[in-house]
């Protein structure tokens, strides 16, 4: 199947180095210490974060630093009719995990002994990529919540169909079977927290494809630095200040 | 360096200066691999002049680093420390210890639910009156100092055990502030603690302004 035109556009109409459109939003769930809604083009999370809390279950307490939980879910209603078979849990946990993981090397964990941050992500509606969505809505929210931080981290993902590398695959791009990089990177301080892959590249090609992940994430991250900084704006604003 | 007059607003991992120039202070870290100084927080930064008095021991040509702090729009709830005072409520009275829920850190609430234990020999005595009274330690009985339902200030001994925050009553300033007394409605099918809240009449005793009933607390000497 052609995925790039032969005048250079994709299934969307995008250009192979084009993200899809992305917003985002502080504040969904009032009840969270942190909470924020994240779209890229037709995916859409919501990440709630709780914490700084006592642990619930005593024998995961660790006493150096803090317990770091995430849960990933799916809306039934995300991807509509699309919807792949149902495979169990698995893809839920493998992403919670994936998440966790790369939440928790950027979180100063050892500042919070004792206690621990749940983030709760789930899609409301998927179109691909729904893994750098899910840790760009958990970045934000844990910033709103105010847990000290190394950087921000910011995910983006890239493939290489019809021998073009793509930046950001919506859901028909990634199906097709291609190659497909996840990456999560530290911006400002230049570190990969995340890379996964489905399929094969060719060694020689996963550094353009990748090269190309980065200045997603850095695309990425100007934004949702820019959101922050417009989130802290207002409440100093509201505040009189 | 002087304060900025125009705050600055940083997101987590800006840089802040260079670890030779800059201390890092709440909401900073200092990456050692590239002695930079980073914001760990979204929030305004504010440098604050060094302490007169700080042992700096990264004195360079007696120049003091300024610490640079970044702060947050999100309060997080007092949490209780060694050394603070809390004001708990008791829950449990034991034999030889009582629970107590923490309520307030200092004048500040908290958020969630603390829990500490009071043990008998660190609600009564304070070092010097035990070393006075070791004889008499075991005349000491806890339901004597405090009942479920009062409100006591306490000393945070230490962050305790995985259950409870060690708690200590054992100073003159601390022990029961508010009591309520056992005072019964006999007309009632059950008996019920209606509960007048009690006056202090000496350091171990309270009494029941409704009936004149005299009960044992520790109780705590009114801040003058």
């Amino acid at each position: 199947m052609e995925y790039v035109s032969p005048e250079g556009l994709r299934l969307d109409g995008r250009r192979p180095m084009e993200m899809r459109q992305i917003r985002a939003e502080i504040g969904a769930v009032s009840k969270a210490d942190g909470s924020a809604i994240f779209e890229m083009g037709n995916t859409k999370v919501i990440a709630a974060v709780y914490g700084p809390r006592e642990v619930q279950n005593r024998s995961q307490q660790i006493s150096s630093h803090a317990l770091v939980r995430c849960e990933y879910s799916m809306a039934n209603f995300s991807a509509g009719d699309r919807m792949r078979k149902p495979k169990g849990d698995r893809r839920s946990t493998e992403i919670s995990l994936v998440i966790r993981q790369t939440m928790e090397a950027c979180i100063l964990t050892h500042l919070l002994p004792r206690s621990q941050i749940d983030i709760y992500v789930q899609v409301l509606q998927a179109d691909g990529g729904t893994r750098s969505a899910c840790i760009n809505a958990a970045t934000l929210a844990l910033a709103d919540a105010g847990i000290p931080m190394r950087d921000l981290v910011t995910s983006c993902s890239a493939g290489y169909l019809n021998s073009t590398p793509l930046l950001d695959l919506n859901y028909g791009e990634d199906s097709a079977g291609g190659p497909d990089v996840t990456l999560g990177i530290l911006p400002k301080l230049d570190k990969v927290t995340l890379l996964q892959m489905d399929s094969k590249l060719p060694i020689d090609l996963l550094e353009n494809v990748m090269q190309l992940a980065i200045e997603g994430c850095k695309a990425i991250a100007n934004y949702i630095r820019e959101i922050l900084l417009e989130n802290t704006n207002q409440l100093e604003y509201r505040r009189g200040v | 360096m002087e304060e900025e007059k125009e705050a600055v607003m940083v997101t987590p991992g800006e840089v802040l200066g260079r670890t030779s120039d800059v201390k890092a202070g709440r909401g900073a870290y200092a990456a050692l691999h590239n002695d930079t100084v980073y914001a760990s927080l979204t929030g305004f930064r504010r440098t604050l002049p060094p302490a007169p008095d700080s042992s700096d021991q990264y004195i360079i040509c007696n120049l003091q680093r300024p610490t640079i702090e970044v702060t947050g729009h999100k309060a997080h709830g007092p949490v209780p420390q060694p050394g603070s005072v809390v004001i708990a409520r008791v829950t449990k009275v034991m034999a030889r210890t009582a629970s107590a829920d923490i309520m307030c850190v200092g004048s500040k609430s908290v958020r969630e639910k603390f829990s500490g234990i009071i043990s008998i020999y660190d609600s009564y005595f304070d070092d010097r009156q035990q070393d006075v009274r070791a004889t008499e330690i075991d005349k000491v009985e806890m339901h004597l100092c405090f009942h479920p339902g009062d409100i006591v200030r306490a000393h945070v001994l230490s962050l305790g055990d995985a259950r409870a925050y060690f708690l200590s009553t054992a100073k003159n300033e601390l022990g029961v502030v508010s009591a309520e007394s056992i005072a019964v409605c006999a007309s009632m099918l059950y008996i019920l603690c209606l509960g007048a809240t009690m006056v202090p009449v000496s350091w171990t005793e309270m009494q029941c302004p409704l009936t004149g009933q005299i009960e044992q607390r520790k109780v705590a000497k009114a801040a003058s």
